[in-house]
């Protein structure tokens, strides 16, 4: 359940990255993998520092997962612009 | 064959075909589920024996055959016995009375053992002279006592490959499970498959059993004894006959007591063995009894008995007095198991023992009972919101469409017809789930005959004649017809490979019916509309609903402009569907939880906590925790109880005898129904419902990626992400109980929502080609305002349909039209907004359509919605439109070296203006040619004479892009 909250959250915020400029990695699909593997992996991880169970869900486990979200779609975009200045349209 | 002679043929086909289909309609029965005629359905999960280490295939055929035999002895008419997955079985016993007889008769393993009683029973204390009579009185400690004994297989006789492992209580030393032979079979009923906490596993070595023995009525007091507590022997497992030994099992009654016994006789190789071990035991008793016993009586008390032994139960220990019988019993006159048995047991243990063992352990997972009255209520809930549903789609059809909707509302009789004759004729099995599978099949022809008739309709707008128009919609429609009900059929055969028997239903119907809604909106219709295509009264537009150019309706909408906000809101209803599933998670119901589900119209009012004691007095063992309430159903009694609660699918049987005996149940045992699933059988469900998904997401992405692109194929699986986290925080909001209905309607939901997708692709797809200098977005823009409609009528027929089930369907039915409806809408919404701007934003990093962009930023200073608006001349060129907002730039510079330029600029014969209603569809056999992009170029100004040269070039080039991209994809 833990999972589907966290998948469900990185995909919430994924939406809002169209009123980012599109200089994701892979764009829009690349923000959406960098969205869900983010909020997976942040939210994985502080559930498991705080040693809940796998079904055991609140609306911290919500909140646990919208920084790596963040920064899931943060890296991506870091790729993004790396990869234009290296290979200038 | 001409066009003419293969309508008359197809229309005479579907004529012989409706005649057969009426005869076989007629003629033939349908076959009904049990939600629909009443009955009981059992599970069986298979469990290895010693004789059999592996469930396999052969084993279960095995399995099912005894099976079928031993319901034949139940006299049940037209069992439904399948195999389910790889070790499971489905029996379906319609209008059976004793439930618990039949899961007595069909589950008992039958495993029949022969022993020496006397020298095989080790004794608690072994210098107790009676310890072979002097059992354990609690299971517990007959087992911890024969773990600590050592293992052992005296001559390979023993009937166990290893030790047996035992699960306790650790609190009440109780029993938690049948014993197994393997350790983590023990753990099937638990969640997750794991050691419950507070339990003990014990194992018993090989070559030693614990069997249990039932209180015997003694014919000397004539009293009933057999209520009391049985006591449990630790024997050595050294059996001297088995099952196999004996033949002619019948039942009798013993000339003694009258009692009922089961008689039977020997094979010759047993006949031998029952002799030399009888004869062994009474020599042996003869030996050790003390001088001067020479009558029968006296020798009674000291005579040893051998015991047989039925699945781990004694059922029988009788005496071998060496007095009567110094050499033995002749085993030619058979031999006879006398136990506290009823007749009707008795028949039962003859009748086990006569079809013989089985080759596995059977573990009853799960038992439901449709009541037979609901059963019937259910199917008129079904048939009624068919037949409005069909109803309500033809008025809506006719009412939008016209001629082409009187066309195609006989396209869905004709469909009704054939798939009624072929639920008939193959057979069917026609279940709640399969009705609602084919109402929204009826959904799927509708919407077949709706993408054609667009189609037609934009070719006669076009300007076409309507055979020219009617040939060409059908061969525009086709593809994507084939292509969105191809995915129809991938989710259909995913769910049917993976579900659960009742889901299966509801995918076998959906896919026949796809197939001959194929048939019907494509084959049939096309004859029809070809045949009266070149008649007088078909060849108004209007006629037809599709009205003039001037009256169409004309989607002029920036959807991939306004896609943000759309993004936005989904995100919105996402991030609030994360809270609820966080928060208030999902009220699944017992087909993922497991447990029990009883509904009983009791003859006599009582309160809820008469039932509770009621229960809890049987000896059922969730009683205490159990929900139970009042049910307000008058269909199925005055007096209706609910229980809910965790009851093992074996105790059902428990519940309703003593709910009948103490309250009695209306039309005797019609009114009352359960549903009853195994832990096991519940994480099978959810397990199979989460593989499914899986695999029909993995499935159609590679589908649309052969079809379509790799690209397509991404956009299509974050719609489908988006329509199932919608409709999952719909259900988690809303906290509607969440069954395997459910799931099945979510994976419907998958192929409706990529069916809806595939239809907008498929237009995006084929106007690529045919706007070469058109940016990504207005490809999208300009397919979408095609295809807009299109969606909003199919839309709507579905939405018809699901509103009919939900109204007129069944609690089922319900459930189904509510999880549709809310995938439904998502789907449309996700098809329009998510997926095509997903795909937008994609292609438009493509060098070719940055180009483009680039392009027209250049010239115009920003970039229109629609292909239509765009200017391409230079405005310093004659004959040149004014540059719309913003002002003109001066003339811009060449694209950068590292982008592609855009193709070159086909010359049109085009309006000399930008048009902000361009021609729609690609021009066709016999239609006027119209630009594929209505461009304002550098030749537009010229003279007469060079506009139709460029006019000519155009033609010219769009041809050689037709012969080169394919046509009509």
């Amino acid at each position: 359940m833990a999972a589907l909250v966290w998948f469900a959250t990185g995909v919430a915020l994924w939406h809002f990255t169209v009123f980012v400029p599109d200089r994701f990695w892979a764009g829009i699909v690349g923000a959406f993998l960098g969205a869900v593997v983010g909020s997976m992996a942040s939210g994985a991880a502080a559930h498991i520092a705080s040693g809940r169970g796998i079904g055991d869900t609140d609306i911290l486990t919500v909140l646990v997962a919208i920084p790596g979200a963040l920064i899931g779609m943060g890296i991506v975009y870091l790729i993004g612009l790396r990869t234009e200045e290296e290979q200038p349209a | 064959m001409t066009g003419r002679r293969r309508n008359l043929f197809v229309l005479l086909f579907v004529v012989g075909l409706t005649v057969a289909s009426i005869v076989v309609i007629l003629s033939q029965p349908t076959k009904l589920g049990l939600d629909l005629r009443g009955g009981t359905s059992l599970v069986y999960q298979g469990q290895p024996t010693p004789q059999q280490p592996e469930v396999d295939a052969e084993a279960i055929d095995r399995a099912i055959e005894i099976i079928r035999q031993r319901v034949d002895t139940l006299g049940v008419a037209e069992p439904e016995i399948n195999r389910v997955g790889t070790d499971q079985i489905d029996v379906g016993l319609p209008d059976i009375q004793d439930i618990d007889r039949a899961v007595e008769v069909i589950g008992t393993t039958a495993q029949m053992h022969f022993y020496d009683w006397e020298p095989n029973v080790i004794p608690q204390d072994p210098n107790d002279p009676n310890a072979t009579e002097q059992g354990f009185n609690r299971e517990f400690d007959a087992v911890k006592f024969a773990s600590k004994q050592k293992p052992e297989c005296f001559r390979n006789l023993c009937t166990t490959n290893g030790p047996t492992y035992y699960l306790f209580d650790r609190d009440s030393l109780e029993l938690l499970t049948e014993p197994s032979q393997e350790k983590s079979d023990l753990f099937l009923d638990f969640p997750r498959e794991r050691q419950p906490k507070n339990s003990v596993v014990v194992a018993v070595p090989q070559g030693t059993r614990v069997v249990e023995e039932p209180p015997q009525d003694d014919p000397a007091t004539e009293q009933d004894e057999s209520t009391g507590p049985p006591e449990y022997f630790v024997i050595r497992d050294r059996p001297e006959l088995s099952g196999t030994d004996i033949t002619s099992p019948e039942q009798n009654s013993d000339p003694t007591t009258n009692q009922p016994n089961v008689t039977f006789d020997f094979t010759d190789e047993g006949r031998e063995s029952f002799e030399r071990i009888t004869s062994r035991i009474a020599q042996r008793a003869a030996g050790e009894a003390p001088p001067g016993v020479t009558t029968a009586a006296q020798a009674e008390p000291l005579s040893d008995s051998f015991a047989i032994v039925l699945d781990d139960v004694v059922q029988s220990r009788p005496i071998i007095n060496f007095v009567e019988n110094p050499n033995g019993i002749d085993g030619r006159t058979g031999a006879q198991i006398s136990g506290s048995f009823t007749i009707s047991e008795a028949q039962d243990l003859a009748e086990t023992l006569r079809i013989g063992a089985l080759p596995i352990e059977l573990k009853l997972i799960s038992q439901s009972t449709v009541s037979a009255t609901l059963g019937q209520e259910a199917l008129d809930q079904g048939l009624t919101a068919g037949i409005v549903g069909l109803v309500i789609v033809t008025l809506f059809l006719l009412a939008y469409y016209r001629f082409l909707g009187f066309v195609a509302a006989l396209g869905l009789a004709v469909y009704a017809l054939f798939f009624f004759a072929l639920i008939k004729l193959i057979p069917i099995t026609l279940t709640l789930p399969g009705i609602a599978g084919l109402i929204l099949t009826i959904g799927v022809a509708a919407d077949s005959n709706i993408v054609i008739f667009e189609r037609i309709k934009e070719e006669v707008r076009a300007g076409r004649s309507m055979a020219s128009a009617i040939s060409a919609g059908y061969r525009k429609g086709i593809a994507t017809i084939i292509d969105a009900n191809v995915i129809t059929l991938i989710a259909a055969f995913i769910l049917f490979v993976l579900a659960t028997a009742g889901v299966k239903g509801f995918a076998f119907t959906l896919g026949v019916g796809t197939i001959v809604s194929l048939f019907t909106a494509v084959v049939f219709t096309q004859a029809v509309l070809g045949t009266l295509g070149r008649t007088a009264f078909v060849r108004s537009p209007r006629f037809l609903g599709a009205g003039t150019s001037e009256q169409r309706v004309r989607w002029h909408f920036d959807f991939t402009g306004m896609s943000k906000w759309f993004f936005s809101v989904s995100g919105a209803i996402i991030a609030i569907g994360a809270i609820a599933f966080a928060t208030l998670q999902f009220n699944l119901g017992i087909d993922f939880e497991s447990g029990t589900r009883i509904k009983a119209a009791l003859a006599q009012d009582a309160s809820v906590e008469d039932v509770r004691t009621t229960l809890s007095d049987a000896g059922i063992s969730g009683a205490g925790s159990a929900s139970i309430q009042d049910v307000d159903d008058p269909t199925f009694g005055d007096n209706v109880v609910q229980v809910e609660g965790e009851i093992a699918p074996a105790e059902v049987g428990k519940a309703q005898a003593a709910l009948e005996q103490q309250y009695g149940i209306e039309r005797d045992d019609d009114g009352f129904q359960n549903q009853s699933i195994g832990p096991s059988f519940g994480e099978q469900v959810a397990t199979n419902a989460v593989r499914a998904l899986i695999l029909s997401l993995l499935v159609i992405a590679i589908y649309v990626a052969i079809r379509f692109q790799p690209k397509y194929a991404v956009p299509v699986l974050i719609a489908l992400v988006h329509d199932v986290l919608i409709t999952a925080g719909v259900y988690s909001l809303s906290e509607r109980e969440v069954t395997s209905a459910t799931v099945a309607a979510f994976l419907t939901i998958l192929g409706y929502s990529m069916y809806d997708t595939v239809i907008v692709f498929d237009r995006i797809r084929e106007n690529e080609p045919r706007l070469p200098r058109a940016t990504f977005s207005q490809i999208v823009n300009r397919s979408m305002s095609e295809v807009f409609t299109r969606s909003i009528i199919t839309g709507l027929s579905t939405v018809f349909l699901l509103a009919v089930l939900l109204i007129f369907g069944g609690e089922t039915l319900q459930d189904f039209a509510f999880a549709m409806m809310v995938g439904v809408a998502s789907g449309f919404y996700s098809s329009i907004f998510i997926a095509s701007p997903v795909l937008t934003a994609w292609k438009e990093r493509e060098p070719q359509y940055r180009a483009r962009r680039a392009h027209l930023e250049e010239t115009m200073g920003y970039v229109p919605a629609f292909p239509e608006e765009n200017v391409v001349a230079r405005v310093d060129e004659p004959g040149a439109p004014e540059r719309p907002e913003p002002e003109p730039e001066p003339e811009p510079a060449a694209p950068a070296a590292a982008q592609p330029q855009p193709p070159p600029t086909p010359a049109p014969a085009a309006p000399a203006a930008p048009s902000g209603d361009g021609e729609d569809g690609a021009p066709g056999d016999g239609a006027p040619e119209r630009p594929a992009e209505p461009l304002v170029g550098a030749e537009a100004g010229g003279d007469d004479a060079e506009r139709r040269r460029a006019a000519k070039r155009n033609k010219r080039r769009q041809r050689q892009r037709r012969r080169k991209h394919g046509r009509h994809r």
